[in-house]
């Protein structure tokens, strides 16, 4: 074999070589590198994902603190440490003093609920304590695992949390036809970011078990962002002119549930909020069956 | 006295449906520009012919090609209607007869539509066609079989075992011994309870309006949404957003220790068939699971497209400690628009149940003051498991 020839194929071989890499490197129109891709090239975010940072508890920072019980819940009741998921400002939420107030309001009545036949029900007490839907975004944060179901015209998001679910309408899109606790999502893609417009709120959900609120002015822009094929960052720009002075902006990584058997476990807690909630109105034990009760 | 009181609630009622039905039809009355309700929805005789139309010509598919998504599954996409006229099981005058000819489908549907939009006043509860959640505002259509039941032959259930039996015996007792024994959880209705909806497996249970609560209630936010993505079927109900998840990768089922209100399904492609198998079901006492079954209860569903518009469904239900012998169903789903499930937050504002268990208790106060006997489990309206 010649020169020319060993130096021809050497040639075509890194030719070859490159061409290999990018078919592997690009396989769709985007360009972040080891994403999995569905048919249409987008990324695909089909899978059982969680996020590990202590935000349910605040997402502002905050220290470790025992529970409201301990007495009784000891060191399972207690809340652990944190950073601020907040990434702008000084990582606090920038509410107006009256706003401030009535986080500081719900913080203290967080275990407090009121089970009313009307929507002053709402008024007092954590939503998850209660077993109510989380809302967005808390729902991405809460210490539970979900999964994505991505087709190309919806994405269904399924939280393990109380069964709760979104749908994501890609095409078509529409306005939320009624307020809800989970809002009414409408997602597009710009490039490998999955952008969601999220409308619609009840104004009823909470961020965390510290008390920080919207009302149903609140609008939130997701921002769902593959790094690689195993975590995604999440961003989330977050206005509400009732109760802010500016928009601001949380962020923080989801990573992917590697375990090849996981698979979410129903976490259906209605039956295990009913004592809680309708036993002070003599509704969960009937009278005179109550285990301490004398017969 | 009693019955001047009844008298008053009785007006009392009639005035605020009445006022309420104003609303309604003042509602209906279409600003400029808005488009007015479709007559399927208004009007009983054209949502009969219809349907009827619908139902004939999506029978008349024959050799369907089924559509595929884009990853090669056959496509079962779409929000289907779960409610249905047809009994589960077949009615005593119609012994020896499982198929009516199309005639008979469509007068046998026109019955079941017209008593369904009949609302009798002595009911204090909603008129669900206001609402347009009567089963034939929703897509319901005839049928030729005469129930849902095509296994036993003669269209019923078999007999339970002595086991069975005695379970339900010991239920009935258990429930006298609790007096009064209205309360959340002995209240035994997870509908009732929003802890769950009206019926995410099986899926299609059969309707015979006018015989119960829960068969009036059939209709009801009936809707399935079957969402694909690669490896997985997912149906979503529009009833109290029960949420099924089906692997669909040929993984083992999750260990026996971990129970769930909807099982643990499995599923596999037979074709253009999706079957499913669910074990794994929660223990529900004091709720009961589908027609008294127990936690070892086994559900085999089969879903196949097989028009446009219409997906079969199949299933087998296999429990030893309740049946002699498996029974089975073969229904349809009429597929509906628009293609999206909205919030069903049910537990968050259910103040219905604080008035309703309330209602019980002091009638079983009542009750047991005038020496009757109090009712078992299993109160309450709407169904459930």
């Amino acid at each position: 074999m010649s020169k020319r020839s060993i130096g021809l194929l050497a040639v075509a071989g890194v030719v070859v070589a490159a061409a290999l890499w990018f078919t592997v490197a690009l396989p769709g129109q985007g360009s972040s590198p080891g994403v999995a891709r569905t048919e249409d090239g987008k990324p695909n975010l089909n899978g059982i994902w969680q996020s590990f940072t202590t935000a349910n508890w605040n997402i502002e920072a905050h220290s470790a603190e025992a529970g409201l019980r301990p007495e009784l819940m000891g060191a399972y009741g207690a809340q652990p440490g944190g950073m601020s998921i907040i990434v702008d400002g000084d990582g606090t939420i920038p509410y107006k003093p009256e706003a401030l107030a009535e986080r500081d309001t719900n913080f203290k009545n967080r275990m407090t609920p009121k089970i009313t036949n009307d929507p002053t029900r709402f008024d007092s007490g954590d939503p998850e304590l209660q077993c109510f839907r989380p809302g967005v975004p808390r729902a991405n944060y809460m210490p539970y695992p979900f999964q994505i179901f991505q087709d190309q015209n919806q994405i269904l998001v399924v939280y393990e949390y109380k069964w709760s679910m979104r749908q994501i309408h890609v095409d078509p899109q529409m306005e939320a036809p009624v307020d809800s606790w989970m809002g009414w999502s409408n997602g597009k893609w710009e490039g490998d970011t999955l952008v969601v417009d999220v409308k619609g709120f009840n104004g009823y959900s909470w961020f965390d078990r510290a008390g920080n609120y919207a009302t149903d002015m609140l609008h939130v822009v997701e921002r769902w962002t593959p790094q690689g094929p195993n975590h995604l960052m999440y961003e989330a720009t977050i206005e509400d002119p009732n109760v802010y002075t500016r928009p601001w902006k949380i962020s923080f990584p989801m990573y992917r549930r590697l375990e090849p058997n996981v698979q979410l476990i129903e976490f259906n807690c209605v039956p295990f909020v009913e004592r809680l909630l309708y036993d002070p109105l003599g509704l969960y034990f009937p009278p005179g069956t109550r285990p301490d009760e004398e017969r | 006295m009693r019955i001047a009181v009844v008298r008053k609630v009785v007006v009392v009622a009639l005035v605020v449906v009445a006022a309420a039905s104003m609303a309604v039809l003042m509602a209906q009355a279409p600003p400029s520009g808005a488009k007015p309700l479709a007559q399927e929805l208004t009007n009983t005789d054209a949502a009969i012919k219809a349907a009827a139309e619908l139902a004939k010509r999506e029978a008349a598919t024959k050799d369907y090609a089924v559509p595929r998504t884009p990853w090669g599954d056959p496509d079962l996409r779409g929000v289907y209607l779960t409610a249905t006229y047809t009994p589960l099981q077949r009615p005593a005058e119609l012994a020896n007869k499982p198929l009516y000819t199309e005639e008979e489908a469509v007068a046998a549907f026109k019955q079941a539509v017209e008593s369904d939009a009949e609302v009798d006043p002595r009911t204090v509860h909603y008129d669900w066609k206001e609402y347009s959640m009567d089963a034939w505002q929703g897509g319901a259509r005839p049928n030729l079989r005469t129930s849902l039941i095509v296994d036993p032959p003669d269209g019923r259930l078999p007999p339970t075992t002595p086991e069975a039996q005695k379970r339900r015996e010991a239920a009935q007792a258990a429930a006298k011994q609790r007096n009064p024994a209205a309360g959340i959880q002995t209240f035994g209705n997870t509908y009732t309870r929003c802890v769950l909806g009206l019926g995410a497996i099986p899926l299609m249970r059969g309707g015979n309006p006018g015989a119960d609560s829960a068969a009036a209630a059939a209709g009801v936010t009936a809707e399935v949404q079957i969402f694909q993505s690669p490896g997985f079927v997912t149906l979503v109900m529009q009833s109290n957003n029960d949420v099924r998840i089906i692997p669909v990768d040929g993984r083992p089922h999750l260990s026996t220790k971990v129970r769930h209100w909807f099982g643990d399904s499995r599923g596999r492609w037979d074709g253009n068939t999706l079957v499913v198998e669910t074990t794994n079901f929660k223990d529900r006492r004091p709720a009961v699971n589908f027609q008294g079954a127990t936690d070892g209860l086994v559900v085999v569903e089969r879903f196949t497209r097989i028009a446009p518009n219409t997906v079969r469904y199949e299933y087998t239900m296999t429990d030893p400690a309740t049946w002699t012998r498996p029974w089975s169903v073969d229904s349809e789903m009429p597929r509906v628009e628009p293609n999206l499930i909205y919030e069903f937050a049910c537990h968050e504002q259910n103040y219905g149940v604080i008035n309703v268990v309330r209602g019980t208790q002091i009638r079983e106060r009542e009750a047991i003051a005038a020496g009757r006997p109090i009712g078992g489990g299993g109160r309450g309206g709407g169904g459930g498991e």
